[in-house]
């Protein structure tokens, strides 16, 4: 840093996290504290809402404050079943994402400069329709009758495996999750990788690495700051969805974003669906921050 | 380059404050002409374009309608304390809530001469004793909806829940059963079966349609709410558990695209679910006068008949009958003759203890097997 | 060279393919002459006819639009101003404010922000909650997908920039904006995207009479899926496409997802 731009610098710098700090605090912060306060609070008997407390209310004693959300969370393993399962589901559509869009950002990005804008904008043109009905042309696609379903279990039956069904399935539910969420790891894939030097490449190839090496000794290191912000921009909100294993899941795919849906569209259980959010953000939290940390080193290196 | 993207972005937001200006002015216009709004709180399609049209002229106002997919999310929505809505559409026991919570209106009978229209038997109940607050609009019945060839085919009872939660029928029709994905009415559907109140909330009871459920379970394709109403138009689906009107929508879209298959639907003969939705004012509503004027208009049979021939719903109003289709009016699945009514049920409010219950319970039925 | 492009453009097209197969069926079923999208009919314009016939809806449309249009431009600000903190400054506290939101689900986020509306702010419910909603929501998606740009850049360019005397606002308007450009450009097509589609947040926070086009489409399909939502969804991949386009012809640097060398 330059000396006499201290000052300035700390101008700047306040110019530039200011607004976003201060819009985030106001909107998103300020309203958080009333739902980890409405955690703490009982069902209303009618309704589950826990009222914001009022000053008189708070005089009477009416609502006292409980932490009995908790410890019902905290006491059964369903929960927790639910959360690992999850995990799981949101860890494989991330996975899944990433395989699918690696190959795509980067064929995007060592496209004729001409091209790439189209290249991009074909890949956000579909998430402009209409999320649901998306969904439902899933439903086409995965129903028993339909010909992705007869080309499996045919290619099964040759394999002398027993037909299965696609549609109401775990498998259907990964399907809905990678194509809603797609987008969302290409785009910082493709910006990262756009950005990398051809140079670096050739050199690669001057020295005698071959496709494979440049591969995994130049581009893939460079490219983890758009693999990380790609996995968390899938990752996370996948566990909040709950539309997708609504729509295309069977009897047994239920996500902490469906539970979470249930307490507020259902059980008007509204300090447990809190509470639920709470753990669900907390979690995610962490696990963002310990991939951080992970991933740091592998960005420093690049110098 | 700096200038001509300033130019673009500032075009941008122009054109979009043009838009913004040209709603409002829209708005303006009707304030101008002195029109009113009446704001209704609706089911999406639950109630014809064209009686909306006809109650505009007759009261020379517009009926703006906002749109919820489900009891809860009104409710939600009106407990953060959301407001401006006139008149709202609400379920027994979501009308129950609101009445509780103390934020509607109690009806001015005096502006409602044709209420004598409604159907004795659906007044006074137990939610709204003496009809207070609400006038009731229509009614769907939770039923079983089936393929009848199919059905017929494998030779299984159509007039019993056993066709949903007993295995020996079940692994005839496995993976082409949905169920309702809701916890109410799954569990109303299982107690029903049992023997016992839809409205039942006994532990033991409750373990008894537990178990029931989960031994089922793996039959079934997919707890389904919406979906099933084009899967079974279509011929994926065989058996579903869902609404009377969602039955009539599949067994007509069905009959139009011309399947080889018929959908039909009844009610089991433990008896079931019904559903009646009734009209309400709500409190922070600034019509009302228009909002009686509103109910009054669809008190008249010929309006209300309209509503049941486009979706198919139980209709409480007599005088409305002469104006239904007779196909419909003939469907004891939609009206129900006066002894199968006597075994239907409507759905209470649980008390918060029992609601934190129940979703424990259905969320180990969704995670677990038996 | 050549082989490895084989193999990533047959990938690529395979990824193209999955994202395009199900919008063909959208787009087919709002020509097809049957209620069900079930199985090709006949050619119809009959839902596009309703659809313009349905004055609700299109005013949902618009209203929808303009949301989408103002909530992801205020989004692409703030939320490429904290992804530039955020490489910059390492506040400790700013990632998790970025993320936060990203992560917490959005019925939370949706019954919180309708609270903290009527209850704190007493603010009446309209077009201006809805775009504060969602620009709250998409900050995080942008923040994310600049800083991802951001890193590992080289950071001696900024330091000669200022070493010949730049000030930090032509600092930024010379070399940082046209680096982070491809990534906010991204990041406003993502948070457009996600504003247009999203029911549950908007439903909580949207005031009485105005109608959105989420809200429409998600209330009317648990009645029953017509085609006329497919119709509804093909002229909105026309009119962004349209927009795109002329918002590129006017000026193309507007959308510039390529790195200005």
């Amino acid at each position: 840093m330059i000396r006499n731009g201290a000052k300035e610098n700390r101008v700047t710098k306040w110019l530039v996290s200011g607004p976003p700090l201060v819009f985030l605090l106001v909107f998103f912060v300020t309203p958080s504290l009333i739902m980890l306060f409405t955690s703490l609070r009982f069902p209303g008997e009618f309704g589950g809402l826990a009222p914001i407390i009022s000053p008189t209310e708070a005089a009477q004693g009416e609502h006292g404050l409980t932490l009995e959300t908790y410890q019902l969370f905290f006491s059964d393993i369903l929960y927790a079943e639910v959360f690992l399962k999850s995990f799981i589901v949101a860890s494989t559509s991330t996975l899944i994402c990433l395989i699918m869009a690696y190959p795509l950002a980067l064929l995007i990005a060592r496209s004729e400069k001409r091209f790439r804008n189209l290249m991009v904008l074909l890949v956000v043109l579909p998430f402009a329709s209409n999320f649901l009905i998306r969904i439902y042309a899933w439903m086409i696609i995965l129903g028993p009758e339909s010909v992705f379903s007869h080309f499996i279990n045919g290619v099964l039956s040759a394999f002398g495996v027993a037909p299965v069904t696609l549609l109401f399935s775990p498998f259907a539910v990964i399907v809905g999750m990678v194509y809603v969420y797609l987008p969302f790891m290409v785009l910082p894939l493709y910006t990262n990788l756009e950005k990398h030097d051809p140079a670096l490449l050739d050199a690669a190839q001057d020295l005698g690495a071959n496709a494979w090496q440049r591969f995994w000794h130049v581009t893939w290191p460079l490219s983890l700051p758009g693999v990380f912000s790609g996995s968390v921009l899938v990752f996370i909100p996948v566990l909040g969805m709950f539309a997708v294993p609504d729509i295309l899941g069977g009897t047994g795919d239920i996500l902490i974003g469906n539970l979470i849906k249930d307490q507020f569209l259902g059980t008007r259980d509204w300090p447990f669906g809190s509470t639920l959010s709470i753990m669900l953000t907390l979690a995610v939290l962490a696990i963002t921050a310990l991939s951080t940390w992970l991933a740091r080193p592998a960005s420093i290196t690049k110098g | 380059m700096t200038r001509s993207r300033a130019s673009t972005v500032l075009l941008t937001i122009l054109s979009a404050a043009f838009l913004v200006t040209g709603c409002s002015s829209q708005d303006q216009n009707i304030a101008a002409r002195g029109e009113k709004v009446l704001y209704l709180f609706n089911w999406n399609n639950y109630i014809a374009p064209k009686t909306v049209k006809q109650f505009e002229q007759s009261c020379n106002c517009r009926l703006s309608q906002d749109y919820y997919a489900d009891n809860e999310e009104m409710l939600a929505k009106l407990a953060a304390g959301a407001s401006g809505h006139d008149l709202i559409i609400p379920t027994g026991n979501a009308m129950s809530t609101l009445i509780h919570q103390g934020v509607l209106r109690p009806l001015d009978k005096t502006l409602l001469p044709n209420l004598k229209n409604i159907n004795p038997s659906h007044l006074n109940n137990a939610f709204d004793p003496g009809n207070k607050y609400s006038v009731p609009y229509a009614y769907t019945v939770t039923l079983l909806g089936f393929n009848q060839q199919k059905i017929i085919e494998l030779g299984l009872p159509t007039d019993s829940w056993s066709l949903i939660f007993e295995p020996k029928y079940l692994k005839k029709i496995k993976g082409r059963v949905t169920v309702l994905d809701s916890q109410r009415e799954l569990m109303a559907a299982a107690l029903k079966y049992l023997g016992y109140s839809a409205n039942d909330a006994n532990e033991l009871h409750w373990q008894e349609a537990r178990n029931l459920i989960l031994r089922a379970k793996p039959y079934w394709a997919a707890f389904s709410n919406t979906s099933y109403v084009k899967e079974l138009a279509v011929g994926n689906l065989w058996v579903a558990h869902g609404y009377s009107n969602d039955m009539f929508q599949a067994a007509l879209d069905a009959k139009k695209t011309g399947r080889k298959f018929i959908i039909d639907y009844s009610i089991p003969r433990e008896g079931a679910v019904l559903a009646l939705d009734s009209l309400v004012i709500h409190q922070s509503g600034t019509h009302p006068e228009l909002a009686h004027q509103f109910i009054t208009f669809m008190l008249d049979g010929r309006n209300s008949a309209e509503l049941t021939n486009l979706t198919g719903s139980g209709n409480p109003n007599m005088s409305a009958v002469q104006f239904i289709q007779p196909e419909i009016i003939d469907n004891k699945a939609i009206f129900p003759d006066q002894e199968l009514f006597t075994r239907l049920e409507m759905i209470q409010d649980l008390d918060r203890t029992q609601r934190r219950r129940l979703s424990r319970l259905w969320t180990e039925i969704k995670l677990r097997n038996l | 060279m050549r082989r490895r492009n084989i193999w990533l453009c047959s990938a690529a097209a395979l990824a193209y393919a999955f994202l395009y197969i199900p919008l063909i069926i959208v787009v087919v079923y709002s020509f097809n002459d049957s209620k069900l999208n079930a199985e090709w009919v006949s050619f119809t314009l009959s839902w596009y006819v309703a659809l313009f016939n349905n004055q609700e809806m299109l005013t949902a449309a618009r209203n929808s639009l303009i949301i989408a249009v103002c909530a992801s431009f205020c989004a692409t600000i703030l939320g490429s101003m904290a992804g530039l903190a955020m490489n910059r400054y390492k506040l400790k506290f700013l990632p998790i404010l970025v993320f936060a939101p990203v992560a917490m689900p959005e019925i939370l986020l949706g019954v919180a922000l309708l609270l903290f509306f009527l209850q704190v702010l007493n603010l009446t419910l309209g077009m201006f909650s809805i775009i504060i909603a969602h620009t709250t929501f998409c900050i995080g998606f942008v923040a994310i997908i600049v800083r991802a740009r951001l890193q590992g850049m080289d950071e001696s360019i900024f330091e000669a920039a200022r070493d010949l005397g730049a000030s930090p606002w032509l600092t930024f308007r010379l070399i940082t904006l046209p680096l982070i450009m491809p990534a906010v450009v991204a990041g406003a097509l993502m948070s457009f995207t996600l504003s247009i589609d999203d029911f549950v947040i908007t439903f909580f926070t949207k005031g009485v009479g105005e109608p959105v086009l989420p809200v429409q489409i998600y209330t009317m399909i648990k009645v029953a899926v017509t085609p006329e939502v497919n119709a509804v969804s093909t002229l909105l991949m026309l009119l962004t496409l349209t927009m795109i386009i002329i918002a590129t012809k006017l000026d193309s640097g507007v959308l510039r997802l390529e790195t200005k060398k």
